[in-house]
């Protein structure tokens, strides 16, 4: 008989099948037991919902005329001074006025409806370009930082641990609160400027450190056989060191970027409607607490994952070279 | 073409301090080759690291070209584009190809154009006969293959002196053949060269002259036909006795 032998999967598919299975009947039957009443379909509207808009006759006049226009209709308005006539469209089950009848100004004619985007989508949009800003920005201090630690100059060395083991060594809830209570009282700053500036400085104290462990793990023969060319250190660091270096720390930064998307949900206690304060203001009107926590949390998931795949297929695009 | 007086380099690691360098002075003249043999350990390669400043030697004088290296007025970097290296283990730049890797120093520290840059490396890769590979990255290449793509970016800075760290030993036996060729025909064309190896029929055939570094010292320091038949120093005998 062969060493090498293939066991049977399914049952072990079928296991884990039946374990999710009873996990989601279990969480059906803690709500049951709770007497909670899901309403789902509350939750569409605070995607995306139709706001009514009233209009209102522009002139006082007699409604000579009214055309329908698929679904909505036009109301042609003649002042009584023989004027040209004025028109006004409506949704046609808004309407309010009939063919001759005399309106004043500023009457109400019917109501146009569009769609508008809801606190919830708002909320996504919020907290991605607030994630993604303040991502950037924390690389770039992530990148100055990570040089500065490696730096032979004692000064800029100990700046970079200080900087670092102050950050590492804080709750980011606590340094949010301290950006925005006394470094935005002092500089006079706007939430959102001290919520992203908070963010930047938590998540560049850890790229820092990713970056230098990268930039370590490059092997010192690069460097010698760059500086060996006649090349500076600085020269060595831009063409050779610091770009292989980056390619290699690519899945931990990632990591650490989709870690910030999750923590930017905390900006939300200095009232920066985020998704995850879009949630909490939403429950307030809506009283859909398990779905809109739901909903914000597979929002979350599904930021995260998306991202996942796009570093996924960076890494193997720049694996190239290998 | 490069003079060395009184050279030291200590390492001060844990325990007590070596003296990998310990004291030694010698002079290459221009187009001379220069084969430097020893135990592992010697200190060879550290003298060799030396010359172009890759090591921050203790104390002595390297002297290349009339340009001291421990002068405080002296920029290193001006000193190295004269000085090629090539190393045990190639380091070529893995994130670039073999062209980038030969054309990338003539850009960033010679300053020459792309298109001047790219025929001179074409040239060089022709020379040490790889140009068929010049768009392929490192990864794909022997280690043969890669150790010539390394002499190629040494001599694309048009150097004065080449230092050789043990090229070959990290090379497959069927590969060591190709590389000495290269370096062979480099040393016909007057290329002042000092050679760190563990290669005697190179030293024999191609080396002016053969150092023996035994503890940081050089113990002997004769052409190649007096040194092989009848090496004078008792360390050198029992060397010999081993390797050949």
């Amino acid at each position: 008989m062969p060493l090498k032998r293939h066991p049977t999967q399914w049952p072990w598919h079928g296991l884990l099948a039946l374990i999710l299975l009873s996990l989601a009947a279990g969480l059906w039957v803690a709500t049951k037991r709770v007497n909670y009443e899901w309403r789902w379909e509350r939750v569409p509207q605070y995607f995306f919902y139709q706001a009514e808009d009233a209009q209102s006759a522009p002139v006082a006049g007699t409604i000579t005329q009214i055309r329908p226009d698929g679904a909505r209709s036009r109301v042609d308005i003649t002042p009584a001074n023989g004027d040209q006539a004025v028109s006004v469209t409506v949704e046609t089950d808004t309407l309010k006025v009939k063919v001759g009848e005399t309106v004043a100004e500023s009457n109400d004619i019917g109501a146009q409806r569009h769609w508008k985007i809801g606190p919830l989508t708002w909320g996504l949009w919020v907290t991605i370009w607030i994630s993604f800003v303040s991502g950037f920005i924390g690389l770039f201090i992530g990148l100055i930082t990570g040089l500065c630690r490696l730096s032979p100059n004692p000064t800029l060395r100990g700046l970079a641990v200080f900087y670092i083991e102050l950050i590492r060594g804080t709750p980011l809830l606590v340094q949010i609160f301290i950006f925005y209570f006394f470094i935005g009282t002092v500089l006079n700053l706007d939430r959102i400027v001290a919520g992203i500036g908070a963010l930047a400085l938590f998540v560049g104290a850890y790229t820092a450190e990713i970056i230098r462990a990268g930039i370590q793990s490059i092997a010192k023969g690069q460097s010698e056989a760059a500086r060996s060319l006649g090349m500076t250190a600085a020269q060595t660091m831009t063409h050779i060191v610091l770009p292989q270096a980056l390619k290699r720390v690519l899945p931990p930064l990632a990591g650490q970027f989709i870690s910030l998307i999750k923590d930017s949900s905390l900006v939300s206690v200095i009232a920066i409607t985020d998704l995850t304060k879009s949630g909490r203001e939403i429950i307030t009107s809506s009283f859909a607490t398990f779905e809109i926590w739901f909903t914000v949390a597979l929002l979350y998931l599904v930021v995260t994952s998306l991202l996942s795949q796009l570093l996924f297929w960076l890494e193997r695009r720049f694996a190239r070279s290998d | 073409m490069i003079k060395v007086n009184n050279l030291v380099k200590v390492f001060s690691g844990r325990g007590k301090p070596v003296r990998a360098v310990d004291n030694v002075s010698t002079q290459v003249s221009k187009g001379e080759v220069v084969v430097i043999i020893g135990p592992s350990g010697s200190g060879k390669s550290t003298f060799l690291r030396c010359l172009n400043g890759l090591e921050a030697f203790d104390d002595g004088q390297v002297i290349i070209d009339g340009v001291d290296l421990g002068d405080s007025k002296t920029n290193i970097n001006t000193v190295r584009r004269e000085v090629g290296m090539v190393f045990q283990h190639f380091n070529l730049f893995p994130h670039k190809t073999v062209l980038e890797n030969v054309t990338l120093a003539q850009r960033v520290v010679r300053k020459r154009k792309a298109a001047e840059a790219d025929e001179k490396a074409m040239a060089l890769l022709t020379k040490v006969g790889i140009a068929e590979k010049a768009h392929e990255y490192p990864s794909r290449l022997s280690g043969g293959q890669q150790q010539r793509v390394a002499i190629a970016r040494a001599l694309a800075m048009d150097p004065k002196v080449m230092l050789f760290d043990e090229p070959t030993s990290a090379l497959d036996p069927e590969m060591v053949g190709e590389v000495l060729d290269v370096m062979q025909q480099l040393a016909r064309e007057g290329m002042t060269m000092a050679v760190v190896t563990h290669e005697m029929g190179f030293a024999r055939e191609v080396a002016h002259r053969v150092m023996f570094m035994d503890a940081g010292k050089i113990l002997e320091d004769a052409p190649p036909m007096a040194f092989f038949t009848a090496p004078k120093e008792p360390r050198a005998q029992t060397f010999l006795k081993q390797v050949l």
